[in-house]
């Protein structure tokens, strides 16, 4: 049974050390007072207390499984047979997985093997009775005669009748909105009948014939705009472990009301391309199969809360170029979608150039819709870090990046000066500088690309941008040295690439391997560069193939590395190309 | 049909020891999922059988055997019949729970987590059975406060399909008429209290668009017994909500005679009350006040505008018998024209 996945220890530390006798009896009185109200009357007050029930069961469970003995636990627990007796034949307890499982699994633990004593004897004989009774009793007995008499399963006659009654329901909230003139006191505003069916639905969201209805509750254009479902029905939404079979436009609308499903939607996503370490070319599938960037695109609050979360967890992890390779995959999702939702809102904009010949144009979403998706980062950025390489001709890449590198060279040098003069807002907005460059990372492929199939002397903007991408925080002034060995891994890799050494030896490699090993110290001041460096070699110079294998053999931790590496820039790459 | 005949007897044989051997204690998951197999192997002999009556009568002379048999090996002995085919599962679920020497790994099976991607993939089919029927029975219960959503309930509406469906079986077959009008009599009169159910179901089985021949001339039949049963024919005319009424009244010409003679007799057992003012029921006649008595004919002209004219006619007739006065009290056929024309 894969009803409760806890080891029992987790359990027992995360209940109280023993129920009391105040709590079984208030449990008991509430079981009692449901039983006797009955109907929606009792719906309320149950739903209010179907998170206690179900920490209560898991105590119980707890106990009964710690003592060990039925007839003890029977002592120990008053009222134990009663409470549950009741509870097996409250439909709001049993409709759903969770409880319905731990009052099994107590049915279960209360089942003696070898009973020895009467108690015993009598409990099991209470267990197999009210387990057949539940099963297969019929509380109707028209119904009973005519299922008998027409041959109709019970199986097949109370899942017949659920889902009529499932589609009654969503044939009510397909009715529109009757016009407020109308006297009919039958005809009912949508708005409370979303309230009033959401409701109803509560107990039932883990029910699969119930997601029809589930799905209509969230896809009515009325919820998106109002209040109309009900608190209990979010809730409940946002904490059942099922996995709901919801479309794409259900599935939008549990994000949009539910922060902890985006969130989770978000982590998922991350966790399977951190896991399964997905070659490059399926991660723009994969993005695209969680609908993130479609959802974000037709919500501009869901698209903040999405990036507030990849900030977060860059902050924590910086250098994880996985994440890193994601935001930028998905930003690109995002901007795609944004486009086909929007169209007409492209201009074509002149940009800046270096050379007054070389006019390079870009497309872009007006200015203002894109200060609201992006309302942390510099203006003055946005539109050339976000204008894609294959929107803009070849020649002026170069200009382009080296105008990019000059604006965010000067934003950075502000900010650094302003927090030499212990300013907080500065912090913040080199962050934000540098989350942009992120998201938009296909530009410092460009570069990287650029850099290493340049001939003469390192393009110092260039190898500026890859230094502040991969190494951002310029504490205790760092970025200086950081350059410095960019500029000698550079070097070292023009040297190789254009030597006509065929294979090169060990002596060769060296200095490039005593840049990356991870020394004690000094350590190594811009691993990620000098490693990105290399594979950019790799990939776009006329290294040969034997040199760049030979290269990372000798370094098992940069195999590793270098593996992450090569998806990142495969997928710039594809994106670009 | 020999090779049929035979696994009929086999399943039959393998629900009795079920129900009432312990040899089933010895039983395990792969056991137990076959067991469902030979269940479901019944239900089919049932579909294919059931419309056949050369066909079934050999099968019910195969079962009389296998339970003669089986009746002189186990005392308390349920025989199971044709129309026990069909719900062969539920009988071999019932057998095994009722069974005290069920195992109960067993029953943790059946009553465990319905999981799709279940591993036990032989006998996933049976993981969760019972726990998923508990599921949608709560489901149901849970859902029933909210009804009201249509004109019938869910459940009146479903028990409605299979009332006709097997109507449709059993007039297709040829056989006696008297046994489907015995098949009415056993679900649809059970007691007083049931009566308002058997009310709902007999609306739902009328209302349900009929898209074949056969269904058509089920309804007919139905109709037919209506007429003859005026008790229920009364509990439908004094319980229903008028737009059911005119509904079925819409639909069914035959509906719409038998109410309006219906409405026409509970009339004329009105007597008029001098203390009241008023025209009251008496005797067997529903309970129904006099401007109900109104509004149900006012709704039924409404619904069939062609009824309209020659039933003023006819209700002018009675007033004329009556002594064609226009003063109020004397005649309740006048008084109800007069309400009519306000």
């Amino acid at each position: 049974m894969t009803e409760l996945q806890q080891p029992l220890s987790q359990l027992q530390e995360t209940s109280e050390p023993l129920l009391d006798a105040q709590k079984m009896q208030f449990w008991l009185d509430k079981a009692v007072a449901w039983d006797q109200a009955g109907g929606a009357h009792a719906q309320k007050d149950i739903l209010r207390h179907l998170r206690g029930l179900t920490d209560f069961l898991k105590q119980v469970l707890a106990q009964i499984s710690n003592i060990g003995s039925t007839a003890e636990s029977m002592k120990e627990l008053p009222f134990l047979g009663q409470i549950v007796g009741r509870l097996c034949w409250n439909p709001y307890v049993t409709v759903g997985d969770t409880n319905r499982g731990l009052l099994l699994q107590c049915l279960w633990g209360l089942y003696s093997e070898n009973p020895s004593n009467a108690v015993e004897r009598k409990a099991n004989q209470w267990i197999r009775k009210v387990l057949c009774r539940l099963a297969t009793e019929e509380e109707n007995p028209a119904a009973e005669i005519l299922m008998k008499s027409t041959g109709v399963p019970p199986k097949e006659y109370h899942l017949r009748v659920l889902k009529k009654m499932v589609k009654q329901h969503q044939e009510n909230i397909g009715k529109t909105c009757c016009p407020k003139k109308s006297t009919d006191p039958s005809c009912r505003c949508s708005c409370d009948v979303i309230q009033t069916t959401s409701e109803a639905f509560v107990p039932l969201i883990d029910c699969p014939e119930a997601s029809p209805v589930i799905c209509s509750l969230l896809q009515h254009p009325g919820t998106s705009f109002t209040d109309a479902l009900s608190e209990d029905f979010l809730d409940a939404l946002n904490s059942t472990d099922s996995n709901l079979a919801l479309d794409e436009t259900a599935l939008v609308s549990v994000w949009y009301h539910s922060l902890p499903r985006l969130e989770e939607a978000v982590l998922d996503l991350l966790e399977s391309v951190i896991s399964t370490g997905s070659a490059p070319q399926n991660l723009e599938q994969q993005v695209l199969k969680t609908q993130l960037p479609k959802a974000c695109a037709h919500h501009c609050s869901m698209f903040l809360v999405v990036n507030d979360i990849f900030r977060s967890i860059l902050r924590q992890a910086e250098g994880n170029l996985v994440v890193q390779s994601v935001i930028q995959t998905f930003t690109r999702c995002f901007l795609k979608e944004l486009e086909e939702l929007e169209p007409q809102a492209k201009t074509y904009i002149c940009t800046f150039t270096m050379n007054n010949n070389l006019l390079s144009a870009g497309k872009s979403q007006t200015s203002t819709s894109l200060k609201a998706f992006f309302p942390q980062s510099p203006p003055s950025l946005l539109v050339p870090l976000l204008t894609l390489p294959s929107e803009m001709p070849q020649e002026a890449w170069k200009n382009h990046l080296e105008w990019l590198t000059a604006s965010l060279q000067r934003l950075t040098e502000q900010e650094e000066e302003e927090e030499d003069s212990q300013s907080s807002r500065s912090h913040h907005n080199g962050f934000e500088t540098w989350f942009l460059l992120v998201q938009c990372s296909h530009w410092v492929q460009v570069a990287g690309e650029l850099l290493v199939t340049s001939e003469a002397e390192p393009c110092s903007p260039l190898l500026w941008l890859l230094t502040f991408y991969y190494h951002p925080t310029n504490r205790w002034h760092c970025r200086a040295a950081h350059l410095e060995e960019a500029k000698k891994a550079w070097s070292h890799l023009h040297a190789l690439s254009s030597s006509s050494v065929v294979s090169p030896t060990a002596d060769h490699l060296q200095p490039l391997i005593t840049l990356l090993s991870p020394k004690p110290q000094p350590p190594s001041p811009a691993p990620l560069l000098t490693l990105s460096l290399t594979v950019y070699s790799a990939v776009f110079c006329r290294l040969p193939h034997s040199q760049s294998v030979e290269f990372f053999h000798t370094s098992r931790w940069c195999m590793r590395l270098a593996c992450t590496m090569k998806q990142h820039v495969f997928s710039a790459h594809c994106s670009t190309g | 049909m020999e090779a049929v005949l035979k696994n009929v007897a086999s399943a039959v044989e393998l629900l009795a020891v079920a129900a009432y051997s312990d040899a089933m204690s010895q039983w395990d998951e792969k056991t137990l999922s076959r067991a469902f197999h030979w269940a479901r192997y019944c239900e089919h002999v049932y579909t294919r059988f059931h419309t056949n009556s050369a066909g079934r009568r050999v099968v019910e002379k195969q079962l009389q055997h296998t339970n003669a048999r089986l009746r002189d090996a186990f005392a308390d002995y349920r025989e199971v019949s044709f129309m026990d085919l069909p719900r062969c599962e539920h009988l071999l679920l019932l057998a095994l729970l009722s069974n005290p020497h069920l195992p109960i790994s067993t029953m943790k099976i059946l009553f465990g987590k319905k999981d799709v991607a279940s591993r036990y993939y032989d006998y996933k089919e049976v993981t969760g059975l019972c726990s998923h029927l508990i599921q949608c029975k709560s489901a149901c219960k849970v859902l029933c406060p909210f009804s009201g959503l249509s004109a019938v309930d869910a459940d009146a509406e479903v028990q409605g399909e299979m009332l006709m469906k097997r109507l449709d079986a059993l007039l297709s077959q040829g056989s006696d008429p008297q046994q489907a009008e015995h098949f009415l009599h056993s679900v649809l009169l059970l007691s007083e209290e049931a009566a308002h159910h058997s009310c709902l179901v007999i609306t739902a089985a009328l209302l349900t668009a009929s898209d074949s021949g056969t269904q058509t001339s089920s309804q007919s039949f139905l109709l037919n017994w209506l007429q003859k049963e005026h008790g229920m024919l009364q509990h439908m005319g004094s319980t229903l909500p008028s737009a059911v009424l005119k509904d079925l009244a819409r639909a069914h010409g035959k509906f719409r005679d038998a109410y309006f003679s219906a409405l026409k007799k509970w009339a004329s057992e009105m007597e008029y009350s001098l203390n009241d003012g008023e025209w009251l029921p008496e005797g067997t006649a529903p309970s129904l006040s006099f401007q109900e008595m109104v509004e149900h004919f006012s709704d039924l002209f409404d619904a069939c505008p062609s009824l309209r004219r020659n039933a003023e006619d006819e209700l002018l007739a009675l007033k004329i018998l009556d002594g064609d006065f226009d003063a109020r009290g004397l005649s309740v056929w006048g008084d109800i024209l007069s309400e009519l024309k306000k």
